[in-house]
Order: C-alpha cells, then structure tokens, then sequence
C-alpha cells in the first residue's frame, strides 16, 4: 500500500511538470474536440498527431496520446446528445436517449450527466489502475511465449465477438490483418515475406497508413458518398446541472457503468466501445421502467457515458502491464511507444516508471481538466459542429495527408493510406469491421514470434499450449467465445445500433 | 446483401489461396521449427474456408427472401472518385511539386471544382489553409514537408 501511495506521489511529480501538463491539456482539448466532429474518431486522431509526437519525450506523448483517447470519450457525447450523430463509435449508445432528451429539451441535464458521470467513472478507473496495475506486471513474469500467444488469440477472440457483423466475417478480417503483420521481414528466418519487390513494403505495413486510411480516410470517404443532415438542435443550452431528481436516477447507473467499464476495459478485445453498449443493455435489463428506454431515459445517458470513460481508461493497463494492447486505439498507442524506442510489457514499470506513473496521474489530471472543459465550452463545440462540412473534410483530409506523409518522409505511406483509405470505405459498405484487422496488424508479429518459439520450446509439440495452466485457460475462453454463437442465438449488439 | 456477400467471399477465397500458395513458396519447414511461412499457410487455408462460408450464407439468405439491394447510391460516386483521384495525385506529386503547390492546387481543386463554391471563396480559403498548415507544420511541428519545385526558397 505505502509502496503505491509512493509511486502515485512519483508520478504526480511527473505528471505535474508545467511540459507534461501542457501536453496533458492539449491532448485532451484535440480529444474533446476529435470526440465532437462525427467522421474523425479517436484512433484516427492519434494516428494523425503520431507523427507530431516524435519531437518530444516518450512521456510526453503517450500523456497526449491517452488525453485524445478519454478526451475523445467525452467530446463524442456532445455531439450525440445534440445532433443525434456518435462523434465516435464509443458515442452510439448516448444518441439513443441522449437525443430524445435533448428534443424533451432536457440537453442540459443530459450533457451535464455525461460530463459527471464520464469524471467519476474516469476517475474509479484510473484509482483502479493504481492498484491492478503493479499487480499485473508482477503476474506477467510468469508468461512465456505460449502464454502470450493464447492471450492474444483470446484479444482477438473477443474483439471479433462483439464487432458489429457477422462474426465469419470478423474472423476473416482478423485473419487479413495478421497477414498483413508478415509483411515485411521475418525475424527469426531474415527471409522477406510478402514484399513482391515494393520498396516501401520491406518495413513491413505501417500500422499507421493502415489505421489512417481504415478508420480516417474512409469516413470521409463514407461521408461524401451519403450527405447526412445534420439538425443541430438551436435551442439555446441552458441548466447544465442535472436536477437532484436526475442525480438520484443516474447514480447508480453510474455506479454499475464504472464497474462494468472498468472489466471490459481491461480484457483485450474489448474497452470503451463495448462497455457503453453492454452498460445500455444492463441499464434497461435492471430498470424499473425499461419501456422508458429509447424515449430519454437518463439512465441511458449516465451508464453507457460512465461505461466508456471506465473502459478508455481500464483498456491501458494490459498495454502498460503486458504490453498488449486491448483495442485498435491501444493498438496505435503501442507502435508508438515502440517508435518511441520503448519496450512496453511487464519490465516497463520497471524501466520506464515515469512513464508508467506519470501517465496514470496524468490520467486524474486529464479527468478533472476535461470536466472543466466539457460542460463551460459546450456552446463552443456546438459552433464548431455548425462549420459546414465542405470546408471541415479537405482539412481532415489535408491532416491525413501531412501526417502520413510525415511518419517518415514518404510519399509510399500516404498511398498506403489511400489504398486502405479505399479498402476501408469498401469494408464498410461490404458490411466488414475493421477492428478486428487493425489489432490482429498490431499483435501479429507478435503472435507469430510467440507461436513459433512456443513450438521450438516445445520441440514441434503442440500440446504446450494446453499443458500450461495459463495457456490453456486463455485458449479454452477463446474457444467458448467462438462456439457460444454457435449454439444460442447470439442477440447481437448491434441490433441496438438499428445496423 | 446476398450478392454482395457473394462478391466479398469470392474476393477474400481468391487473396486467401494466394497468400497460402505464396506462404508455401515461403517454406513451411517443420513442426519443431516452423518456417517464415507455416503460420500464414494455414491462416490462409483458415480464410478460404470462411470465406466459402459467407458465399454459402449468402445463398441461405437469398433463398430466405432478402432483398438484394444496390449497396452504391448512384449519384455521389463520381464525386467519390474525383476526391480520391485528387488524394492520390497529391501522393504522387507531392515530391515533385513540393508540399506548397500541391496543397494549394487540391484545396483550389476540392472547393472550386469538387464543392463548387465560388473562385474568389476557393482561392482566399485556399491561401490561408495552405499557409496556415505551412506554418503549423513545417515551422512548428518540424515535418520537414517536400519543396519541390520551390526548392530555391529558403523560409
């Protein structure tokens, strides 16, 4: 306890250095105002600002990098409750009854739900992460390759469970993606795989073309193909706190939401986007008055919005503990720590502690800076939702462009991008998630080095995947997560979405 | 979706036994000690097999009486291609003209051409986001953005 109480005052003392604040601020402003424009999502962001991060320490990019990230979580309700479009996918959930709210004229409250709810459930999830965290590090000593591979076959399990569509079709898009990861060299042969004799593929698949063009270019790509409406309600916003009523309805959605938030958060595959969805479904399962739900619930707002703060900030600790990443935007968050030279998993803690602590304060801080910032400048976000979309996407664009461009000089990576860019739109409309291709990029080089060396362990025995207690119980969770679909009729998430 | 299902299963069986036969030609080597290409042989053979599955659940669909709906709307998709046409133009420029010119031209392109705004609108907007990303970037961030045919300005 006194060893944690230590190194929470160590990391306040990182985090609390005027460079590292600035960058904690601008992190989660960009976030905020990433969260707010519907196109560009959290992932994308931090794809973009990547390149922007080279120039600073380890430190300070992954305080930035994460602000985006929870930031985002609280922008995205914005736009949401007022325009009835997710600012990003974690977001969804809170148009349901966040909107209807909003027509009751009630977007006050609703917003200001949000706002507390996303603090306090951010906040558990960080105070959580002080006390998992040491602890699993310490539990990842004893991972070898087998165990690390199974991990990371349950990651992808889970991510491919619950991506919207069909799960064949998730489990085709994991595939792809972990193809995609043996482009490039192999380590342990020094053969080149998959490189057709194309110079820029010899690195391999940037993961940051491909996250910019999946998830950045083809929404703008989307976006101009269909023209949506958007109705901003003009209304003027007004009594941004919740009544007493709506505290005393919404608190232990909160509550349940930060909970739960919190564990899915921290299972690979899942985070912020599934919480808010599974926080919707339970909130209307253990409501009094369910029929409610769908007409401007409050509850419906305060859970799921609890739900994906939690979830945002729990799905850091197995990339700071295990060096795995939980989710597409970890996904990014790794490869750029590992541009940044750094090796996360177990022995970050204890090599990079700054970095560690100083990202987890960093993280109370960002919290507390974003409800500051969410509920005064709301009338400001709603001003920058009314800047036509003609003039918002060349710019997003443009931001694409530069940022590809600037990973390493290339012109190569920004066609990269528009290929994905166009595999991504086309993923979309062929009703293919792209989630589970983007994680799958990301651990596979990993997971082939785990696999191989398992198996040279093992002398070509495939049972030391099963013989290790560790293994084995990851592998029979990813097996029952893809039977169970198979035998009940699974009620999938996405039907709340109306796909 | 059953025809475009049919499509995307047809199209990921192709890639999946092209990856299998190229992995083979990669060397599966052993058991005790797999080669570059055993993991990715299989992944392949995994693909094609899923893939099979979504061309079969299309037809099960079909037969259901799903609607096979046009996936496209028609009339935006010129605008589409233009865009994008404009995006890997500027790639493919974008050393030879210098980060400058380009941006100049696919913001002239996308407002005048594309969104259809008036020349005078096109133009300042232009200017400004040019110059503004210029400075944002290249002085600020340190991109270190290509000059191009500007090469002989040093600011």
């Amino acid at each position: 306890m006194m060893e944690i109480l230590q190194n929470v005052i160590y990391g306040f003392g990182v985090a609390l250095q005027p460079v590292h604040l600035m960058y904690c601020f601008f992190g989660v402003l960009i976030g905020t105002l990433v969260g707010v424009l519907p196109g560009l999502g959290p992932t994308a962001a931090i794809a973009l600002l990547l390149p922007a991060t080279f120039k600073v320490t380890p430190v300070a990019a992954t305080i930035m990098l994460a602000g985006i990230y929870y930031g985002a979580m609280y922008g995205g309700s914005t736009t949401s409750i007022l325009v009835n479009i997710p600012g990003e996918a974690a977001s969804v959930v809170t148009c349901l009854d966040g909107y209807q709210m909003a027509r009751q004229g009630r977007a006050g409250p609703a917003l200001g739900i949000a706002a507390l709810g996303s603090f306090i459930a951010g906040t558990f999830a960080v105070v959580a992460l002080t006390f998992v965290g040491p602890f699993l590090s310490n539990l990842a000593f004893a991972f070898g390759p087998p165990e690390f591979f199974s991990l990371m076959i349950v990651g992808i399990t889970v991510l491919t469970y619950l991506s919207s569509g069909s799960m064949i079709k998730s489990l085709i898009m994991a595939g792809v993606g972990l193809i995609l990861s043996g482009v490039g060299m192999d380590t342990i042969s020094g053969k080149y795989r998959f490189t057709f004799h194309i110079q820029s593929l010899l690195d391999g698949m940037g993961i940051v073309p491909v996250a910019m063009g999946l998830f950045g270019i083809s929404e703008v790509l989307l976006n101009l193909e269909t023209e949506i409406k958007r109705d901003i309600l003009a209304s003027r916003v007004k009594n941004l706190f919740p009544s007493l009523k709506d505290w005393g309805e919404s608190i232990w959605s909160i509550v349940r939401g930060s909970i739960l938030g919190f564990f899915l958060g921290i299972i690979p595959g899942g985070g912020a986007v599934v919480a808010s969805f599974a926080s919707y479904a339970i909130e209307k399962k253990v409501s009094k008055h369910p029929e409610e739900f769908g007409k401007g619930a409050i509850q419906g707002v305060a859970g799921p919005e609890a739900a994906n703060n939690a979830g945002a900030g729990a799905s850091f600790i197995p990339l700071l503990t295990l060096g795995i990443p939980a989710n597409p935007v970890m996904a990014i968050l790794l490869g750029a720590l590992m541009i940044h030279g750094l090796q996360p998993g177990p022995l970050l803690i204890k090599n990079a502690p700054d970095l560690f602590w100083g990202t987890i304060v960093s993280m109370y801080i960002g919290n507390g800076m974003l409800l500051v910032l969410n509920l005064p400048l709301i009338p400001l976000w709603v001003k920058v939702l009314k800047v036509p979309y003609y003039l918002l996407y060349p710019l997003i664009l443009l931001f694409c462009l530069i940022g590809a461009y600037s990973l390493e000089n290339s012109a190569s990576d920004i066609l990269i991008m528009l290929i994905f860019g166009i595999l991504g739109f086309l993923m979309k409309k062929f009703r293919y998630d792209g989630a589970p291709l983007i994680l799958a990029l990301v651990l596979g080089q990993k997971l082939e080095t785990s696999f191989r060396r398992s198996l040279i362990m093992s002398h070509g025995d495939f049972s030391i995947f099963v013989s290790r207690p560790i293994s084995l119980a990851f592998l029979i969770a990813a097996v029952l997560l893809l039977i169970i679909p198979i035998i009940t009729q699974r009620k999938k998430l996405s039907t709340l979405r109306g796909d | 979706m059953g025809k475009a299902d049919r499509i995307s299963g047809a199209f990921w069986f192709i890639f999946s036994l092209f990856i299998s036969y190229e992995s083979h030609k990669l060397g599966l080597g052993a058991l005790r000690q797999p080669g570059p290409g055993f993991l990715f042989f299989w992944i392949g053979i995994v693909i094609a097999i899923l893939s099979l599955a979504v061309i079969l659940k299309s037809f099960k669909k079909q037969s259901a009486g799903e609607l096979g709906e046009s996936i496209f709307a028609r009339s935006n998709i010129t605008k589409l291609l233009l865009v994008l046409s404009s995006l890997f133009l500027y790639a493919l420029l974008i050393e030879w003209l210098g980060f400058l010119i380009v941006t100049l031209l696919l913001f002239l392109f996308l407002l005048k051409v594309i969104e259809k705004k008036k020349a005078w609108f096109a133009a300042l907007v232009s200017f400004v986001v040019t110059a503004l990303s210029y400075v944002i970037f290249e002085l600020g961030l340190q991109s270190q953005l290509p000059r191009g045919l500007l090469e002989f300005l040093r600011f």
